[in-house]
């Protein structure tokens, strides 16, 4: 079972390399009604206490493969299931402080049976990071900012 | 007909464990069975039947409740003799869809008997935007993922699967069209579809009336290709909806704690289709979404007229499933459960049941 929030609290922990701190992981579930391939991802963004992390810093580990998100658009054959969390990997030396934080993830995602109309980008951006939601061009599906308070203990 | 071993061996055993009775051994294999009102055991009752999509739990699952708990809540929809229809989403229900284990599978047939359940429906995507917005994947790549749903379908007992391939829209929300190769997609898989007994149903649901231009291309290609019972309609019936429900936003963004996009572009022009719309098409239907979004405690649904619909239905022959589909803005606080037992109550007395 998992919680109900889509940012977990189970696997929020600093990762070390060679005795190093290199950044930090954080759990996230789908919340959307059903599983789909993880290319349909327009992407994951996360902000931590304030700072926001660049698109390149952000992997996303899947069932022990990890993805870089320009990967993500590619794997079309692999199901993101509902009861397996993607683990975000964020790059970021020396991690997080031990304690609480206040952390933001935004994922959205395209959906097939609502029609794109003309003049819809091919690649539709993720939604902003603490912004409306709706990108105002295709509905927006997915998380969108989803916010909780964290605790790292390692 | 041709088929391999493995194939038939599949297909037998998921049509002997669909029919199953407790207490009685499925001896021979059966073959699959043919024709409008087949694939139900005889002991189910002529007309309009229930049944629940379990979708309906969709905030529960993986949460606080597994897949067997969402049966045992079904067994107690079930009157005593009879089975209770079963939808799942393919995608959210089949552990490691679409490569389930045959140990899952083994578990899905024994829980199947214990709580008195009958697959009916399989709810599944062909997803034509994987790979971008505007480019929908190619024909080939969307017929081998419709054959290998029809094939797990099949597998695990159901004789309907809720096909949904991607849609484009018009400059209006308000228009959904097929997508381009829509229906080359739908044909390449017509002669698994027959050959595995698994029925598609494209799903009418709001925006899209049972009268006007998208229906007619439905019917067309229905008519022209001869592809009744295995490409025809599921009607949801959010398209007889009169009023929205209570706050009712876009439930998936609310769901997750983000914003609703805005009002549906439906809003003002409900509804989109009354009841006696469906009487020519029931020849066609051979499953229905019994959307609802509100319940009274006097188990009456506020959106939709469930008895002037279930009335066409028993009166035109109308005989095959209405699988519950909860979209109750309660159903982000635990709502899903109580909702769904109060409109089988309400559909126990429109069906003369109670």
């Amino acid at each position: 079972m998992l919680e109900m929030e889509a940012v977990q609290q189970r696997g929020f922990r600093n990762v070390y390399k060679n005795g190093e701190c290199i950044g930090f992981q954080v759990a996230y579930r789908s919340t959307y009604y059903r599983g789909i391939s993880l290319s349909l991802s327009k992407g994951f963004r996360v902000l931590v206490d304030g700072e926001q992390f660049p698109r390149e810093a952000i992997t996303i580990i899947y069932e022990g493969e990890t993805y870089t998100q320009d990967e993500l658009t590619k794997a079309g054959h692999v199901q993101w299931q509902l009861d397996e969390p993607v683990i975000l990997n964020i790059a970021k030396p020396g991690g997080l402080k031990l304690g609480v934080h206040v952390v933001t993830v935004n994922w959205s995602h395209r959906i097939s049976y609502i029609g794109t109309r003309p003049g819809d980008p091919e690649q539709t951006p993720a939604a902003e990071l603490g912004g409306p939601g709706p990108t105002g061009s295709t509905l927006e599906f997915g998380g969108g900012n989803v916010t909780r308070k964290l605790v790292l203990v390692r | 007909m041709k088929m391999t071993r493995k194939e038939f061996l599949q297909t037998a055993a998921a049509v002997a464990g669909a029919i199953a009775l407790p207490g009685t051994a499925a001896s021979a294999p059966l073959a699959p069975q043919r024709g409008m009102d087949e694939g139900f055991p005889a002991s189910e009752r002529k007309g309009p039947k229930r049944g629940v999509s379990i979708y309906s739990y969709e905030h529960e699952f993986n949460v606080s409740a597994t897949l067997e708990d969402c049966l045992i809540e079904l067994s107690d929809l079930a009157t005593p003799g009879t089975k209770i229809g079963l939808e799942v989403l393919a995608n959210a229900h089949i552990k490691n869809y679409p490569n389930p284990s045959t140990a899952w599978i083994d578990d899905w047939y024994k829980m199947l008997d214990r709580y008195d359940i009958i697959p009916v429906e399989y709810g599944h995507w062909v997803d034509t935007k994987l790979y971008s917005e505007t480019r929908t994947i190619d024909t080939k790549e969307g017929v081998e993922m419709l054959i290998a749903d029809i094939k797990l379908a099949s597998r695990l007992g159901f004789t309907r699967a809720r096909t949904k391939v991607g849609m484009q829209g018009g400059a209006s929300m308000m228009v959904q069209t097929p997508a381009d190769n829509f229906f080359e997609i739908i044909k390449g898989a017509l002669e698994t579809a027959q050959k595995h007994n698994v029925r598609m149903l494209t799903e009418i649901h709001i925006p899209t009336p049972l009268k006007g231009p998208t229906m007619d291309k439905y019917m067309d290609f229905i008519t022209k290709e001869n592809t009744n019972p295995w490409f025809a309609l599921n009607i949801d019936f959010s398209v007889f909806q009169t009023r929205m429900g209570p706050q009712l936003g876009d439930h998936q963004a609310s769901a997750a704690g983000g914003q609703a996009p805005h009002a549906p572009p439906w809003m003002g022009k409900l509804p989109l289709a009354v009841p006696e719309d469906m009487i020519s098409l029931i020849p066609y239907i051979h499953c229905c979404h019994a959307k609802f979004n509100d319940m009274t405690d006097d188990c009456e649904e506020t959106t939709i007229p469930y008895p002037e619909v279930i009335k066409v239905l028993a009166d035109h022959g109308y005989n095959g499933y209405m699988m519950s589909e909860y979209e109750g803005i309660d159903k982000l606080q635990g709502g899903a459960w109580s909702a769904v037992r109060k409109q089988h109550v309400m559909m126990k007395r429109l069906l003369g049941e109670a």
